[in-house]
């Protein structure tokens, strides 16, 4: 009994983990700036964090059925640059459309060799990683692009006093929502992140569904490029660069787990505010900007243990008992 | 609508030409609960997985209601109405319980939308998880749950599909007595509602109060197949055991001299797995192990290796203890082990055959401050194993072991120990899925070891198997040392029963 | 692709033509990618004759040298099954912390006679810790090896920039040092007599050496590795550290080269070592890998890349190709593994 005490506690810890590290960066940025503490400054990290927010819950679709997606960056810089280059003509209702192709097509593409070669994604995403900044750069000519004043006004204006931003992620993550908890596919993409053969024993369509999961991914990434290139109003050749890291990051902080079958949108958001409040009061500060991909990546690393330990956890409850103790 | 609900005639099976099921037939009454024994691999699990898609028959028919079926998959066996409730239970754990109970049918709010009615999923469920008297919130993950309402899941799934046969194999080696009760509860009620049961267990108790008829196979064959009123337990266990056919035994020169223990375990106790296990294992003897899959024996020999942990107790080798036990220290005490998982624990089935032979000795075989290997000495040692052991391969340099028959595989993990020259050998089921003739030479190098003065444990399901080849036997059952049992004692029935009785 | 297509659809009869079983067995023979290297170079040298001058032959074995040695180590970690992303940060970070320690301008050790030593010995122990820190968090730690090796990536890298505050390079190196970039004996590069000494040791290593054994077990089958009294976890670290290793001695040849320490030394070569390693043959599933397949990797991937600078093309476009490189050998990879598999 008393084991299974100190169990629950641990368990309990790791989950907390995440909440208590938020809770921590909150209070230091509070004391150490006197910016960081005031409405206008929540509602810009708010703001910031909507393309983290919109393309971590595109990953954790992924993560659920125990893939990743390292394109996510490129893809973002990818459909930024074609919407500068060739789409500024289009109203914004004819440029979203495509735009969620283009990105669904790119997750298409590295579903196809996860799926039918199965091949591990990290290296299928890796390879397109390469091959979508290339490409853009190679439309783009590394230069500067600009977008259309549609995307810019969309970047400038609000709806009801919150801006687009905002509503465009709460939209995505009330569509998410509904999907993972609210459809039979949502559900049996959970069980196929348990458990792939189960899942396939039980009657469940398999491929399609890893295959989907890909596309929403992408699709959610050029999400993320129209929200963060109306903001900026421009794509350089950086655009996106390492957006992997943010993304992942808030997924797993938000305890979707890298090894399938756990997490969610909620978490995913509370993710992507933790992400961006690092950063945010890291500007506050006036941090040597070289130290943020040092702050970045000892939070994906924190997030990881987390979930390793975790997984290590579940999985030690999980085996078969052959006698009880009294 | 007869009486008859299902009926299987004349069903025949090979894996590799090997006959493992020949002409099985038995009738299946509506409403009735029909209990199916036989010792391990006497094609029970075979039997069932045909029914219930899992495995195409060679020949043979099968009727249920009159018209003759061939699932070729659960999902169609499903939708004929046959539930299959396998020993690992197929529940996701991060789901809840109602969604793991329609996961493939949720129902939904319009047809054309797919949105899942969560009203009526909780209403369904509920009324499901009543047939099965399972109280517990529809939407708790089933991660919550003990395995015993884990099971009541899965059968309250299999009812909310209509099924009209319900086989449960070996449903109650993880429940407590407790859990166990209220299973048998609720098959006699599925029984009163006129759904067909089949019950495959070892535990013949269960058998005998739980079931209508019984089927008693033995390789491969139905031996008996009547109304339960006409057995007793020791009549079923004759029949499991049989008189027929005796296996051959390669005959073993005695061991001269004063018994010496090689390995001393006292009280190794591990919670949730083993409690107060007490024995010596002597030089120049074999001990049985007998007891059911879920006794603990398997779980035992990785304890005495070093591979799994243990809180209580002490393991001596000779006169010392081992502590920190670890496979490597446990190998330089001259302990080996033959996992029951040859193709996952203990064979690299893409290496050579030398590769996999010469693994284990390694070190022994380098030379110089960086551990240098010649390949032509390692060659040479592993080509003279092969040899000893008689696998039967062309190169044993470039053939990869995924090439080779279960019994040459299992030569080749034998080997592999043998040239360490080990003086305790762990062997966890060393004659699994191997042929016969791969069985006498497993027996013969085995008492070799044990004439050259090595110590042999030897765990095995078959109990023709430790009769053959034991000195002395120990049964056990839920993670206990149940019995001992000396060779001048040795009945198959005594142990048999010792083994089986819960 | 067509070719390879045929060979699978072969693969499955029983009678194969005479062609096709000589297609059959170079899909799955170590040779494979330099005949496609020569196929390369043919088909290049109509339009750039250029690409078989002596001086550019000597150009393309320059460039192999370095990259063949982190490709090795990126090779040994593959062999575990795990993967190291981190190389690049690993020379990065070796990189500057080297040549602050021994630069006349201002480095620890300035002008002292030990300096291009100490600064070597920087280099190594930075390879050795991070590959450490990779190793303990995949074995011990259990995390997924291709977070922690990108987590570590990003880390090291940012270290670097941040080290040397502003990205700004670090000159005036000891000529001791700058030797083992151009520098030779009797008309043999240093460079060359280094990464051949090195290539040897591992080939020893892996194939003649108990450790090189275990490797391939780890890799192949940990259960069955740790039942044979196989440390694993401790194989799995050393493999990290071994990795580490070979990226900071590959680091030392380019840092020689560029006559400077910067932080973004190696950010252009991930691609490349992987690739390099994956084309070559070492499969990402674990358990097999041989530096003579690393080498011609290698060669194909530097004889690519001096063909696609030769046409002039962007680097935009070597990027995308390069990306498409990785792919192929990937997908070669697991359409090898599978056809195996079925047998």
């Amino acid at each position: 009994m008393n084991r299974l005490n100190t169990h629950t506690l641990y368990a309990l810890a790791l989950r907390l983990a995440p909440l208590s590290l938020f809770a921590a960066l909150f209070i230091a940025f509070g004391l150490l700036s006197d910016r960081f503490l005031s409405l206008a400054n929540f509602r810009n990290i708010l703001t910031q964090s909507a393309h983290v927010a919109v393309m971590a819950i595109g990953m954790t679709f992924v993560l659920l059925v125990r893939g990743v997606d390292l394109s996510v960056g490129s893809v973002m810089y990818l459909v930024a640059v074609v919407m500068g280059l060739y789409l500024t003509g289009l109203p914004l209702v004819l440029q979203i459309p495509i735009i969620l192709m283009i990105g669904a097509i790119f997750g298409a593409v590295n579903a196809w060799f996860v799926t039918r070669l199965r091949i591990a994604a990290f290296i299928v995403t890796l390879a397109t990683l390469f091959i979508g900044r290339g490409l853009a750069l190679y439309f783009s000519e590394t230069k500067m692009v600009f977008q259309s004043d549609a995307v810019q006004t969309l970047g400038r204006s609000s709806f009801m006093g919150v801006p687009w931003a905002i509503w465009i992620a709460a939209v995505v993550a009330a569509a998410a929502w509904v999907t993972l908890t609210q459809t039979p596919y949502g559900r049996q993409l959970y069980a196929v992140g348990a458990d792939l053969e189960s899942a396939a024993k039980a009657g469940i369509r398999v491929k399609p569904i890893v295959f989907s999961v890909f596309c929403i991914c992408g699709a959610c990434a050029a999400v993320g490029a129209l929200i963060s290139a109306s903001e900026v109003g421009a794509a350089a050749a950086t655009f996106g660069y390492q957006m992997e890291f943010p993304v992942i990051a808030a997924a797993v902080l938000g305890g979707t787990s890298l090894f399938g079958g756990r997490g969610g949108v909620f978490g995913s958001i509370f993710g992507a505010a933790l992400v961006q409040t690092t950063e945010n009061g890291l500007v506050m500060l006036n941090a040597n900007p070289y130290l943020y991909p040092l702050v970045n990546s000892l939070i994906i690393f924190v997030a990881a243990f987390v979930d390793g330990r975790r997984r290590v956890l579940t999985e030690r409850l999980e085996q078969r008992k052959i006698r009880t103790e009294a | 609508m007869s009486e008859v609900l299902l009926k299987v005639q004349n069903l025949c099976k090979s894996f590799f030409n090997v006959r493992v099921l020949r002409d099985v037939g038995f009738e299946l009454r509506r409403g009735a609960v029909l209990g199916l024994v036989g010792e391990n691999g006497s094609g029970k699990s075979t039997t069932m997985n045909i029914i219930g898609g899992v495995l195409a028959k060679d020949e043979g028919l099968i009727e249920l209601d009159g018209r003759s079926i061939a699932p070729t998959n659960s999902r169609d066996a499903q939708a004929l109405g046959i539930a299959f409730i396998h020993q690992e239970l197929s529940l996701f754990p991060n789901l809840s319980v109602e969604e793991n109970l329609f996961l493939d049918h949720f129902p939904r709010l319009t047809s054309a939308l797919p949105f899942i009615d969560r009203r009526k999923l909780r209403e369904l469920a509920r009324k499901a998880l009543e047939l099965v008297d399972l109280k517990v919130a529809p939407q708790t993950p089933v991660l919550r749950l003990p395995p015993g309402e884990r099971q009541l899941v899965e059968i309250a799934k299999a009812l909310s599909r209509q099924a009209r046969l319900i086989i449960f194999d070996e449903p109650t080696t993880s429940l407590t007595a407790r859990e166990a009760e209220r299973l048998f509860e609720i098959i006699r009620r599925l029984r009163a509602q006129g759904i067909s049961v089949i019950y495959i267990s070892h535990i013949l108790g269960d058998v005998m109060r739980l079931c209508d008829d019984i089927v008693v196979l033995r390789d491969g064959q139905v031996v008996a197949s009547e109304p339960r009123v006409n057995f007793t337990i020791e009549r079923l266990v004759t029949l499991m055991v049989g008189r027929t056919i005796d296996q051959l035994f390669p005959e073993r020169a005695p061991v001269s001299g004063p018994r010496r223990a090689a390995l001393t375990v006292r009280g190794v106790s591990q919670p949730g797995v083993v409690k107060d296990i007490s024995f010596d294992l002597n030089l120049g003897e074999v001990l049985g192990v007998s007891g059911l899959m879920g006794s603990g024996r398997s779980e035992l020999a990785r304890i005495l290796f070093g591979l799994d942990p243990y809180s209580d107790g002490e393991i001596c080798v000779g006169d010392t203890r081992l502590v920190p036990l670890s496979p490597r220290s446990a190998m330089d005490r001259g302990m080996a082990f033959l996992t029951e998982n040859r193709r996952g624990e203990g064979l690299m089935m893409e290496a050579s055959i030398a590769d996999n032979i010469v693994l284990p000795s390694l070190i022994e075989q380098s030379h110089g401050f960086a551990h240098f290997l010649r390949p032509a000495q390692l060659s040479g040692v592993a080509r003279g194993v092969a040899a000893r052991v008689q696998v039967n391969a062309k190169t044993i340099d470039r053939t990869a072991v995924r090439m080779l028959s279960g019994g040459n595989q299992q030569k080749v993990v034998i080997g592999k120990w043998l040239l360490r020259a080990p003086s305790i050998f762990i062997l966890d089921e060393p004659t699994r899925g191997i042929d016969v003739g791969a069985k006498y030479e497993v027996y013969k190098i085995i008492n070799e070891m044990v004439e050259g003065g090595a110590a042999i444990l030897l765990i095995s399901s078959e109990i023709e198997e430790l009769i053959g080849m034991a000195d002395r036997i120990m049964v056990m059952g839920r993670g206990e040392v149940r019995s001992f049992c000396e060779r001048a004692n040795f009945d198959r029935e005594t142990l048999l029963s010792a083994a089986l009785w819960d | 692709m067509t070719e390879v297509g045929n060979v699978l659809t072969n693969s499955s009869g029983e009678t194969l033509s005479r062609p096709a079983q000589a297609l059959r067995w170079l899909f799955f023979s170590d040779y494979l990618v330099l005949a496609l290297t020569f196929v390369y170079v043919g088909a290049l040298w109509p339009f750039v004759p250029e690409i078989v001058s002596l001086s550019n032959l000597v150009d393309i074995f320059l460039q192999v040298l370095p990259l063949f040695i982190a490709a090795l180590g990126v090779m040994i970690v593959l062999m575990v099954a795990q993967i190291d992303l981190s190389a690049t940060s690993i020379m990065a970070m070796g990189c500057v912390v080297g040549a602050s320690i021994m630069t006349s301008e201002g480095g620890y050790l300035a002008g002292s006679p030990i300096a291009a030593a100490a600064a070597i010995g920087a280099f190594i122990a930075i390879g050795l810790l991070i590959g450490l820190l990779n190793g303990v968090c995949t074995a011990v730690f259990e995390m997924p090896s291709f977070l922690v090796t990108l987590t570590t990536m990003m880390f090291f890298s940012g270290s670097a920039v941040w080290y040397t505050d502003s990205g700004s390079s670090i000159g005036s190196l000891p000529s001791a040092f700058l030797a083992l970039g151009y520098g030779g004996i009797g008309g043999l590069p240093y460079a060359a007599i280094i990464t051949v000494a090195l290539a040897v040791a591992v080939h020893v290593g892996l194939t003649r050496t108990v450790f090189g054994r275990w490797l391939q077990a780890v890799g192949l089958n940990p259960s069955a590795a740790a039942i044979s009294g196989v440390p694993v976890r401790r194989v799995v670290i050393g493999a990290f550290m071994f990795s580490g290793l070979l990226s900071s001695l590959a680091a030392i040849i380019y840092t020689a080269r560029l006559e400077a320490g910067t932080p973004i030394l190696g950010q252009r070569i991930l691609l490349d070592m992987i690739g390099a390693a994956v084309i070559g043959g070492v499969s990402l599933f674990g358990g097999k890998g041989k530096v003579i397949g690393v080498l011609f990797g290698v060669l194909f991937l530097s004889v690519v890349d001096n063909g696609l600078q030769l046409l002039g093309l962007s680097l935009s476009s070597v990027y995308a190709i390069k990306g498409g490189v990785i792919l192929f050998a990937a997908v070669t990879d697991a359409v090898r593994h599978n056809l195996m598999a079925r047998g």
